[in-house]
Order: C-alpha cells, then structure tokens, then sequence
C-alpha cells in the first residue's frame, strides 16, 4: 500500500514536470508557427461542396484554377468526396456578390468536360462570407470569454476552498488551454469558433475533476492529523482514480465518437475536446493536487479552520 | 440533513414520503410531455392536382415501383378523387422527386411540395411543438450586418446644418455663419441675437434632442449630449430593425428571425432560404427618395444623370417616409415605373405645394449608399426625374422612366416597407443547404446514439444493478433535457448543440460514479445498503455540486458573450446540468431507493454486487 502510494507521489513530480515541458512545447509552436485561423476570425469566403464520386486533389485544384480568379486554399476530406474551398476576403470593391455565388461557379465546373464525361455530380453544401472586421472582434470577445470564465472560477473556488486550491487549478486550466491551442498549432488544424466555444467546454470539465480531488483532499485534511500532505494528496488521488478513469473513459469514447461520425465541421470541435480532456485529467492530477504542496499549504489548515466553526463541519 | 441525521438508524426509506415521490413524476411527466412533439417531425409530402381536364387516372401501384426503383424511399401514395398526395422519408430528396413528377405528370398534373404537420391533435391545441434547429441543422441564410451609425449620426449633422442654412435665407437672416469643426457639432456664429433665437427655435422643434452652448460672444455650439447620443442610436438601431422585419416580411419569408447583435449589429436567419442573392438585395438595400424644388441660391446641388447640376432647396418637400404604398408599373410606352400612394401628411404637403407650384419643376432624388475600396460607406445621390408640375397633385403619382422592372420592383419594395437612416453592410452570410443540414443531424445524432451505447455498456457492465439505475437516469435527463429545449422560447439546437449534448452525458455519468464510488466506499466501512446509500449521496453531494456550478459559470459567460453556435452550445450545456443535477440527485437516487428497498424487502441484497 504504502509502496503504491509513494510510486503516486513520483508520478505526480514526473508529469508536473513533464506539464510543464508540455506547455513550453506548446508555447513554442504558438509563438513560432501561431493558430491556423478558420474564416470565422480572418473573414474571407468559404464555400463546400461535395463530388459523387472521389476525385483527385491536384485535379480538381486545376479544373477550379482555369474558373476561379482569386487565389483560393482548396481542401478535401480522406475519401476525396468532401470540399471545402477557403478564398481570401477581396479588398477590391464591395463586389462580394459574384464570389459568393458559389451556384454559379460551381454550376460552371460541373459544365467542365472532365465531370461530364466521367459522370460526377457536384453538390454545393455550404457557403459562408464573413468580413474581416468582425473577425477580429470575435477574437477579441473569445479572449475575453476565456479570461472571465477564469477569473470568475477562481473567484468562486476561492471562496469555496483555500486560495492555494484555487491558484493550483486555474494554473491547471491555463495548462490544458496551452496544449490544446499547442496543439492546434504544431497540427496547423484550423481554428475557428467551435474550436473556441470547446476550449471553454474544457475548462468547465477538467475543473471537474480537479475540484472532485480537491473535495477529497478537504475532506482528509479535516479527518486526519498524522498523515503528511503529500501522503494525503496521495490518498485522495487513489479513492478518486476509479472515478477519475470512468468518466474521462467514457466521455473520450463519446468525443472520439464524434469525431468519427458527426462530420467534418466538428473535427476541430472534437479534437479540442479530446485533447483537452486527456490533458485536463492529468492535470488535476498533476498539476491541481500537486502545486497546494509546493505553495505551502499546511496540512491542519482545515483542522484548524474546523475549530474556529465548528458549526459548519461537513464531516460524517 | 440534519433531520435525516437523526433518523439514520430507522430505515431510510420512510423518509421518502409520498409527495416527494409525486413532485418528481410530475415534473418528469411535464418535461417528458414537451419532448413527445420531437418524435412527430413535420414531413415533405407531394400534392399532385390535375390542372387540367385531360389529366389521366395514375396507376398508384406502378408509379409506387417506378420511383422505389429510382432509389425513393415512399412511406404512402394517398389518392382521392384525382389528388395524388405522396409521402416520403426524406426530406431532402423533395426537389428530386418534385422534379421527376414534374417532368413525367407535369404536362396534366399541378405538382407542389406541402410541409405535414404530423403531431396529433392533442399537442397542437396544446401549442406543444418540438426543439427549433439552428440554421446549421435547418439549412438557410444567416446574415450578420452592421450598421454604421457614425455614418448616420454625421448624416443628422448635415441635414442640421442644411437646414440652419435654409431658415437663414428663408427670413433673410444676415451674418449668420456656421462652421462644421467636428464632426459631432457645428459652431454658429451670428450677429443679432433676435437672428439666433429663430435658428434655436427652428432647430429644436425639429430635432428636439439637439443642446446649444455658448461659447464666446454671439458664438454658440450646437451638439449632441452623450445621452442624448445613445437615444439617437437607440432610435436608429430600433429603425433598422423595423424597416428589416417589413422588408423580410415582403420577401415572403415567415420564420425569420431579426435580432440586435451587439451594439451595432444586427443578426438575420432565414431559414428554408436556398438563395441568399434575392435576400441580399432587398436587406442590404439602403435606397430612399426625396422630393426637392429648385432653388437658385442654394447651395445645395444634385446631380442629373448627364451629370448637369441643380440647385435644390435644402429642405426636401417630402421623402420616402410619407409614402403609405408603392407598386411597380408600366407606362402607356411599356417603361417601368413606381406608383407611390403617399399618407394624410404627405398627401397635404404634396397638395399644397402644387397647387402654389403648377408650372414649375419637382425634383425626385434617388440616394443610396455604396462602399468604397477603402471599406468607407458614402451616400450617393442623383436626380431621377424632373417633372414639371401640371396640376394639382394629390396623394397618388408615379415615378416614371425606372431603368429596370427589376428596380422597379426593389424600389416599390423598399418604399413600401421604409427606408433605412443609416447605411448597413454585411459582416457575414452563411448559407447552408438543406441537404448538408439534413446530413449533420444524421451524422450528430448517430455520433450521440454511439457514444451513448457505448457509455449505457460500460454502466451496466461495471457497476451492475447500480448501472442500471444510472442508464435509467441518463435516459432521464435526455428526455427532461429535450423537454425543456423545446419548452423554452430561445433555445434552439445547433451541431455544436448536439455536442454540448455529449457532454452532458459525460456529466451526468460523472455524477452517478462519484456517487456509486462513494456508496461502494460506504459498503467497505461494512455499513448497510440503505445507510450506505444515504452516506454515499451525502459525501459525494459537495463536490458534485461544486463540479457543477462552475460547469454553470462557464455556460453562463458562453451564451451571454457568444452568438450563434457558441450560444446554441452554451445553451445546452447549460440546461444539461441543470437536468443532470435533477436526474442525478432527485431520480436516481429515488430509483435507488426503490430497486434496493424492493431487494431488501426480499433479501436479495445480499448477494448483489456492485
């Protein structure tokens, strides 16, 4: 027992650091290759299609070439049915009419003699136009989500448990959110509002999981005296880690479910969502439980808080 | 908890009174009621009606083989008399099919797509319908315009000072002087302070929110307050927005939804809508109309399609805001043209001025706003029409020598549901097709149904009896979850809704394990089942509820920052805690209670594991 609870406290220094070399990779790719933005926060025009049958890409790049006049990013899912096409927003005259037509240019294509011959339909699926302004407002009010959904969580686990907690799992947040928009970066896989909108979803989540430790190690702290706090950090990880296994299981399985069927615009959706719940787990581990230890939390703070009231002790 | 403290050595079930029990499955029935209209979806059916007398019987059995051969999946051909009605599974072939019938029976046959409302009777009269689809799940157009109310302010402005110059030379008033420094206010110089009060006078009965302060001697500033300000754009923003909803409204398009987005921007879906180009048009459309008489020392000019100017008076006759009804036309010569109605207030101006004005010209300007390369929005004006004045007029004329029946149309259309104070552009517009619609609900819902067999697997086949009980919650909260989206006026689902969905599963899981761990927890202290129960809900109940709230406070930001998919996101996992909290807390441990009361009554308990 005692063999298995010091091993928990060597695999929390280890990913603590491991984390934190984690973060410096992912910072690094931020800094140096930076987020794929999606259309959502660059503007321009985005247009899907898809072929009745699989078409190769550099084909179907030159049959588009010899229509479309503007530069444009064209990108296929893996059976080479699903297209999207990215052009840049034109800072020519407000003529955004002829471009976003997509009908029109892709009623011209399916004219092409190489469709016509070889018998592919083309469906247009979608097409969005988004001006440019707007997309770095949304930018703006993303970071803005982001900063006030933590600072109200801290806020909030401050008052409900010691600050150190509170410290701890905001760091532990800020560590997932990093990886994530790190890994985004180094993938280059684009970045757009629902990869934000995930981004926040994580960090409702993975604080789960670090407060539902922090509540064990509250609840030890109050039981016991003779118990170091790295002993009892430890304890409370291994009544928790069935619990902790179950639901991350689980909902990655959802998550990876998602990601294989809902289609292409939830790719980025789910990836974030994936990542962000391997890394939340381990943080709550190794960031959330361990960081109270190194800011110095004493281990009879809730012993002697329980003195003071006793009135409001939660213990059996 | 402290009641339940005392009682813990009885049996803890007694503590379950029969009004508990009844608030739970009233709530549930309630919220289970509202998400029965989810399971009648509206289906696309084809009408076919015979146009014409020489419409032949259709052998319903052959055209049933024929279109099952072309890959329709038909649900039933219903005939009576000669009124074919054709219902299919799937909504998106619709046009397809339309198409097919069209080119085989259209000679003989009107053929037309009806959308079925398949609820009962009961839930229609009760007005319960299901959970509204974002445009993503729908397909249709979504536009994001902004509104540039600089622009319409600095408009206001101008006119201001066109119209200090106009009451200067209407009562030959000398030595007025006014100079526009800013762009917010106008700084009038003058030499009698008689002369000055008339300006104020004038000035404020027309734009009462205007504020004048003087400066030096015989100097004053005209501007606006800060709070008289935000009344203004308040007042424009409302203005847009009406004139939006009459112009959507003439589109024929009925499920639209115009809402403000922002400060300054407005957010328009139409769902349904395949082509944005029409839509596009009329929204975006910024023309308006304005009545003019010459004037030589003015110092206002427009220009006439030659590009000769002419001096108007600063002061419109009237504008496009008097006129009550406007319908496109054609003259005796076929050209396209406007004939307006105008109101009481337009119609005794226009009678007034004419009849003092019979032989002399009326000026029609037509103005509308452009954006240049630069992205900056001006307003162009130019004469469209010079007629001289024959008779008296009255509230009925035309415009005439329109260059399009298409602008004709727009014109009319423009006119008819007013015309906007200040000049917009689209920030955004998505358009999605039905079909891709059609295929993310598929593909979101068998995403859901997978990661929930899997997760129902794993429940039942790690904690057994208990799993069963939380299988049961989590169908549950599903049903309760679904409910009250399609209770509540403002939810409406989108894909990343339906993620959102996902992840209430996982929270509701989380809760049941935090709770079964806990009970086995209990179990190993050798406590009994019902005490084990209760402790294992009591101990988990603080951390769950902590979990949550902060689960909450990050929906709460999502739906009051985001837009669109975030909130659509935001929304369900919002509710879902909420439900969660509900099923989990509440239900499950209800259904614990039962099955483990029901096993103990009958010693089976024993031997359960967990």
């Amino acid at each position: 027992m005692n063999l298995l609870l010091d091993k928990y406290s060597f695999i929390r220094y280890f990913s603590f650091g491991l984390a934190i070399i984690m973060m410096v990779t992912s910072i690094i790719g931020l800094s140096t290759k930076g987020l794929n933005y999606g259309i959502d926060f660059t503007g321009g025009f985005l247009t899907e299609f898809s072929t009745s049958l699989p078409v190769e890409r550099t084909r179907m790049q030159q049959e588009l070439e010899s229509i479309l006049p503007n530069d444009f990013i064209l990108t296929t899912s893996n059976d080479s049915t699903h297209w999207t096409l990215r052009e840049p927003p034109v800072t020519e005259d407000h003529n955004h009419t002829e471009q976003t037509e997509s009908h029109i240019w892709l009623e011209k294509i399916q004219e092409m003699p190489y469709f016509k011959q070889s018998n592919i339909n083309i469906e247009w699926l979608d097409s969005d136009f988004m001006g440019s302004q707007i997309g770095q407002e949304l930018k703006e009010q993303g970071g803005l989500a982001l900063l006030t959904t933590m600072l109200l969580i801290l806020l909030y686990l401050a008052f409900r448990f010691e600050w150190r907690f509170s410290v701890s799992s905001i760091f532990a947040l800020f560590h997932d959110v990093t990886i994530v928009l790190g890994v985004f970066a180094w993938t280059q896989v684009e970045f757009n509002l629902t990869v934000l909108a995930s981004l926040l979803a994580i960090i409702g989540y993975s604080l789960n999981d670090s407060i539902i430790i922090a509540d064990r190690i509250r609840e030890l702290m109050m039981q016991n005296s003779h118990h170091s706090l790295s002993k009892i950090i430890n304890l409370a990880i291994q009544s928790t880690i069935t619990r902790t296994l179950i639901t991350s299981g689980t909902t990655l399985a959802t998550i990876a479910s998602i990601g294989w069927l809902a289609g292409e615009s939830m790719h980025g959706f789910s990836l974030a969502l994936f990542v962000g719940i391997l890394v939340g787990t381990l943080s709550s581990i190794c960031i959330s439980a361990t960081l109270p230890e190194f800011l110095g939390l004493s281990v009879d703070y809730y012993k002697k808080r329980r003195e003071e009231a006793e009135a409001f002790s939660t213990s059996p | 908890m402290k009641n339940f403290n005392q009682e813990k050595t009885q049996s803890s079930f007694s503590r379950y009174s029969k009004w508990h029990y009844l608030i739970v499955i009233i709530s549930l029935t309630f919220f289970i009621i509202h998400a029965l209209p989810n399971f009648y979806q509206s289906k696309d059916v084809l009408v076919m009606t015979p146009s014409n007398t020489m419409a032949s019987t259709i052998d319903i059995k052959s055209l049933q083989r024929d279109l099952s051969q072309k890959g329709f999946n038909l649900e039933s051909i219903h005939q009576s008399d000669q009124v074919y009605t054709i219902t299919h599974d799937s909504s998106r072939k619709s046009t397809e099919l339309n198409q097919l019938l069209v080119k085989k029976y259209g000679s003989n046959y009107h053929i037309k797509i009806e959308t079925q409302d398949q609820r009962p009777q009961w839930m229609k009269s009760l007005d319960l319908s299901p959970i509204k689809l974002g445009l993503d799940l729908n397909g249709g157009v979504l536009f994001i315009l902004n509104v540039d109310l600089d622009k319409a302010f600095e408009e206001r402005i101008k006119h201001i000072k066109l119209m200090i110059d106009s009451v200067a030379r209407n009562n030959q008033l000398y030595g007025i002087q006014f100079v526009h420094q800013k762009s917010d206010e106008i700084v009038i110089k003058y030499q009698k302070t008689k002369d000055f009060k008339i300006i104020q006078e004038k000035i404020t009965s027309s734009f009462p929110g205007v504020t004048f302060q003087f400066a030096n001697k015989n100097q004053v500033v005209l501007s606006y307050t800060a709070k008289e300000k935000s009344k203004f754009v308040k007042e424009v923003m409302q203005q847009t927005l009406t004139t939006l909803r009459g112009r959507i409204e003439e589109l024929g398009i009925t499920e639209a939804v115009t809402q403000r987005q922002g400060d300054h921007r407005i957010r328009i879906e139409l769902p349904g809508v395949k082509d944005p180009s029409e839509a596009r048009r009329i929204i975006g459309a910024t023309a308006s109309l304005e009545f003019y008489q010459p004037q030589v020392n003015s110092n206002k000019t427009f220009n006439t399609d030659n590009g000769e100017p002419v001096r108007v008076d600063p002061i419109p006759i009237f504008t496009g805001e008097n006129i009550k009804n406007a319908h496109a036309g054609r003259d005796e010569f076929g050209i396209p043209l406007v004939n307006l109605t105008l109101d009481n207030v337009g119609g005794d101006k226009m009678l007034k001025f004419s009849s003092q004005n019979i032989g002399r010209p009326i000026i029609t300007v037509y103005s509308e706003y452009y954006q240049n390369s630069n992205g900056d929005v001006n307003k162009k004006s130019r004469i469209i029409n010079i007629a001289t004045i024959q008779q008296e007029l009255g509230s009925r004329f035309s415009i005439t020598n329109m260059s399009s029946t298409q602008k004709a149309h727009d014109l009319a259309l423009i006119l008819r549901a007013g015309s906007l104070s200040a000049p917009i552009t689209i920030d955004k517009e998505q358009t999605t097709s039905a079909t891709l619609g059609e295929e993310n609900i598929i593909n979101g819902l068998s995403a859901l149904l997978l990661g929930f067999g899997i997760t129902f697997a794993f429940m039942a086949l790690w904690y057994r009896r208990l799993g069963l009980i939380a299988n049961c919650s989590l169908i549950f909260n599903l049903l309760c979850l679904v409910g009250l989206m399609s209770m509540l006026p403002g939810a409406v689902l989108t894909l990343p809704g339906i993620a959102g969905l996902v992840l209430t599963v996982g929270i509701a899981v989380d809760m049941n394990v935090l709770i079964f761990e806990r009970i086995k927890d209990e179990r190993r202290k050798s406590l009994s089942w019902p005490l084990a129960i209760e402790q294992g809900y009591k101990n988990a109940f603080v951390a769950i509820l902590d979990a949550n709230i902060t689960t909450l406070i990050a929906a709460f930001i999502l739906f009051t920052i985001g837009y669109g998919p975030i909130k659509g996101f935001a929304v369900t996992l919002g509710l879902g805690v909420l439900t969660s909290l509900f099923t989990g807390l509440f239900i499950a441990k209800m259904l614990t209670h039962l099955i483990f009361g029901f096993a103990r009554r009958h010693h089976f308990t024993s031997g359960v594991k967990l």
